[in-house]
């Protein structure tokens, strides 16, 4: 598991070591998608701690994969659309900002950090707002250190 | 004539009228204080029947699995009307192939009903004023009661089996290509279940308590139950069941609805 971005695992004789979170990105194909894209042509500098999975929509997130991310290693998960109003389907993100809503209330109920999952509009010409929403995400998942509570805690074998 | 006496006359009259195939109620439990499901197709079967403040369970989790049986009748409390409700919005029963007994009990009054019942006392499901105790503790707190909570569950699925609103044919828990979520009692599994069983609940569930009741680890799945409807009263202004007008609410949106937690 840390092969890459795990300078957490490595011991520094000298430098203090900072914790690189890993963060899964759930972007959707029009706007999110197209807004790092644009984030990545213009040469914004931002983290390289997410790892972006493309989705149709953001209604296509399904809070299982969100949780799931979480199980499997990710320290936090970020999830962007397109803003209201912008949806390619028309009401798909709407429908999940409905969704996302009962899950942030509902994790916070059961204590996980609210800073863990992070949802965003961001649009296909916000790529400096792309890069603001990954420098932000990427502190405040830092803040909070690793992700452990939803992290499976059973041998990978015993499935 | 007792509201049990006229409950055993009216089911005897309908399976005699052949107006149901079969009446679906309560009989006495083999121990005291226990009423349990009973489907009677033959009008000698009526004085089987119970009524009493021992009739608790959901009945309604048996009707979408009597879809092709014919028309039924119902006892139907408060909490197994809306249920009712439920499955007719979503289209799991046919509002013709059902006849509904009422039976209200203090406050709470059947929302569905094709024929009311006189009130049977002691129906009435228990709120908690703990809730907002627990929320008021730290995230470290909730989190530590909680996982203690939820670390012994045997992820039997009683809870499942028991719930009016678990009808799918696949369950995503027995979903294997791909699997959904890991089957074994791994503390991660078991949050993850639990959560997403919450989360299939919004908008839906009905805080009958059949869950809580029919878990063997006696844990209490209705604190998070009542917690998903607080979330769906206070987002979405939306009250399970109570209206077969009302769209479901994760299955609509407003424009309006609010996003502060969005960055």
């Amino acid at each position: 598991m840390a092969t890459d971005a795990g300078t957490a695992d490595k011991p520094a004789a000298t430098e203090p070591v900072v914790f690189e979170p890993r963060i899964a990105a759930f972007l959707c194909n029009w706007c999110s998608y197209a807004g790092a894209d644009l984030a990545g042509i213009s040469r914004i500098q931002y983290p390289a701690s997410i790892r972006v999975i493309r989705v149709p929509c953001s209604g296509r997130v399904d809070p299982f994969h969100i949780l799931r991310a979480l199980q499997e290693g990710a320290d936090g998960v970020l999830v962007s659309g397109c803003h209201p109003g912008d949806c390619h389907y028309l009401s798909g993100n709407y429908v999940a900002r409905r969704r996302f809503a009962v899950l942030h209330d509902l994790l916070s109920f059961f204590g996980i950090e609210p800073g863990r999952v992070s949802f965003s509009w961001v649009s296909a010409a916000e790529g400096e707002r792309f890069a603001e929403v990954v420098r932000e995400v990427t502190e405040a998942v830092r803040k909070l250190g690793p992700s452990n509570r939803l992290a499976e805690c059973r041998s990978k074998d015993s499935v | 004539m007792s509201v049990e006496a006229k409950l055993r006359a009216r089911a005897r009259e309908l399976l005699e009228k052949k107006e149901v195939a079969a009446v679906l109620g309560y009989r006495a439990g083999t121990r005291a204080e226990v009423a349990v499901p009973v489907l009677i197709s033959e009008p000698g079967q009526a004085e089987t029947l119970v009524l009493n403040g021992y009739c608790l369970q959901n009945l309604a989790t048996y009707l979408p699995k009597l879809r092709r049986a014919g028309r039924i009748a119902v006892v139907a409390t408060h909490a197994t009307s809306r249920s009712i409700v439920n499955l007719l919005k979503e289209r799991q029963v046919e509002r013709d192939k059902l006849f509904v007994l009422g039976v209200p009990s203090g406050e709470l009054r059947p929302v569905i009903v094709d024929e009311m019942f006189d009130e049977v006392p002691g129906l009435s499901a228990k709120s908690d004023d703990a809730d907002s105790a627990f929320e008021a503790r730290s995230p470290q707190e909730r989190w530590d009661i909680l996982s203690a909570e939820l670390s012994r569950c045997i992820r039997c699925y009683a809870c499942r089996a028991a719930c009016p609103n678990c009808y799918c044919p696949t369950c995503f828990v027995d979903a294997s290509r791909p699997r959904r979520v890991g089957r074994t009692n791994d503390l991660s599994d078991n949050v993850i279940f639990h959560l997403m069983r919450a989360m299939h609940m919004a908008g839906r569930c009905v805080e009958c308590g059949a869950c809580a009741r029919a878990c063997p680890m006696e844990i209490d799945l209705a604190r998070i139950n009542r917690k998903v409807s607080r979330i769906v009263r206070e987002r979405f202004g939306a009250e399970s069941g109570m209206s077969l007008d009302d769209p479901l609410p994760l299955a609509a949106f407003d424009t309006e609805d609010k996003q502060e937690f969005i960055r």
